[in-house]
């Protein structure tokens, strides 16, 4: 399963989403689940599943779905393949 | 008071008959009780001189697991069964099919007293433990009345969904949760059947509301009191009752507590009296509670789930990792991936995420108490359980 895969499992999986709803440029405003709550929910998810913790600094700057791959890639983590 | 259990009265029922119709008073336990043998000892020595006689009790463990003894008085519950004879329309019953035990107070009423007392036919099986048994009876019935309870409703589905068993002209359900959406499957079952969801507690001995099915389609709408009957509730939206066919007393751990005809006794449930007059339960004391400030009903949340889930299902409560109070949904069977989606868009679609469940589990099959209800105790420890779904908080 490649990384882009896996964070869009999380996605779905977090916020409940139908996959078809799922896009490389989802933002926060168009999921109505996507609330404090699921934040603090997909922070733990891209713990567990990257092995990076975001600080909390960094959670509050994930807007949408681009966001947490610019952070992750800022980290090393690979989305390209 | 002299000892019957389940185990004796089973096997002779006449037993029971005779119990009834001597002066003495009489506890009918349970089959298993081992482990509260010394307890029961004990709370009966508890018991005023006045109810040694022309009284009965029965043990009751309800959803807490404490044990108590509920004590009656017979001349009451003979009242009451002429009551629910007459609003249950019970008259061209002419037999009942008895599939929870004979100690669990609603079956103990509305089927054995009610069978005693209009001289109808009353049928022991050996109830869902054996459902070839339950099977022959529910074939071979004639004009009859069945009890149940909501969570034997899947039992049924299982065992003998492919049947209908016309013999079956009234079908009760009481002591949790009405099936008001199963009742397409209980409707194709019994399809003469007249169907009633019956309210009450142990304390009530046991009957307090009555409405027909087809009165209300919100399964948490109780009906209106029985005649006689007044209920209120408290600053805390408790639902009290004042009952002339009630307990005259309980023992549990406290010792022996009068139930006096003044008293207002605590039914354990949350609930309102809606505008038509009728009352609505809001859930358990227990089943209601704030998380993250919101006010979580897990009855409601059932209901949300059982929108796209027709098999077993309970909530128990778990604190999160925050130290919040939550909640775990448990089903049974397992679900497939499509059944899991529909449950879990139901959640979005209907709720906030505090009250989406901390986790979806399952297990093979619920636990269930000797009375049919599903063991909610039980089915926190149970293991394993197949996580499913879980929320990342």
């Amino acid at each position: 399963m490649t990384n882009l895969e896996k964070l869009k499992d999380l996605v779905i999986d977090v916020f409940l989403l139908d996959p078809a709803e799922f896009r490389l440029d989802l933002k926060q405003n168009e999921v109505e689940t996507w609330d404090s709550l699921g934040l603090v929910s997909l922070a733990v998810g891209i713990h567990s599943a990257f092995g990076y913790h975001p600080t909390p600094a960094e959670a509050i700057s994930i807007h949408g779905v681009q966001d947490v791959i610019c952070l992750l890639s800022s980290k090393g983590i690979d989305f390209e393949n | 008071m002299y000892v019957l259990t389940e185990a004796e009265v089973s096997a002779d029922l006449s037993l029971l008959d005779a119990a009834w119709r001597q002066a003495e008073s009489f506890i009918l336990l349970p089959d298993k009780f081992g482990a509260l043998r010394e307890w029961i000892v004990r709370a009966l020595k508890e018991l005023p001189l006045n109810l040694e006689s022309e009284h009965f009790a029965l043990l009751t463990s309800g959803t807490t697991g404490q044990p108590r003894v509920i004590v009656g008085a017979r001349e009451r519950a003979q009242n009451l069964a002429v009551v629910l004879h007459r609003l249950q329309e019970s008259e061209p019953v002419r037999e009942t099919i008895l599939v929870l035990p004979l100690s669990y107070t609603y079956a103990f009423v509305n089927q054995w007293v009610w069978a005693t007392i209009q001289g109808r036919r009353l049928r022991p099986t050996r109830g869902f433990g054996a459902p070839e048994d339950v099977k022959v009876a529910l074939e071979s019935a004639r004009e009859a009345m069945l009890c149940l309870v909501g969570a034997q409703v899947p039992l049924l589905a299982q065992y003998f969904g492919d049947r209908s068993f016309p013999g079956i002209i009234r079908v009760h359900f009481a002591g949790g949760r009405f099936p008001q959406e199963r009742l397409d499957v209980v409707r194709a079952l019994f399809p003469h059947a007249k169907i009633f969801n019956n309210y009450g507690c142990a304390e009530a001995m046991p009957r307090l509301t009555l409405r027909c099915a087809e009165d209300s389609q919100d399964p948490c709408d109780i009906g209106t009191p029985l005649p006689g009957i007044a209920m209120q509730t408290n600053a805390d939206g408790e639902l009290l009752f004042r009952s002339p066919y009630g307990a005259v007393g309980i023992i549990d751990e406290r010792g022996y507590q009068p139930i006096l005809p003044d008293t207002w006794v605590d039914t354990g449930d949350l609930a309102k009296k809606t505008s038509g007059g009728t009352w609505r339960l809001a859930g358990r004391s227990s089943e209601v509670f704030k998380r993250y400030g919101e006010k979580i009903s897990l009855p409601t949340l059932l209901a949300t789930v059982l929108d796209a889930w027709k098999n077993s299902a309970v909530f128990y409560r778990e604190r999160d990792q925050a130290g919040e109070e939550g909640h775990v949904l448990l089903l049974a069977p397992p679900p497939s991936g499509v059944q899991l989606r529909s449950i879990l868009k139901e959640f979005r679609d209907n709720h906030a995420r505090v009250f989406w469940p901390l986790r979806i589990e399952s297990v093979d099959t619920l636990p269930l108490l000797p009375n049919g209800k599903i063991d909610t105790l039980a089915a926190s420890s149970l293991n394993p359980k197949t996580i499913h779904w879980y929320q990342r908080i």
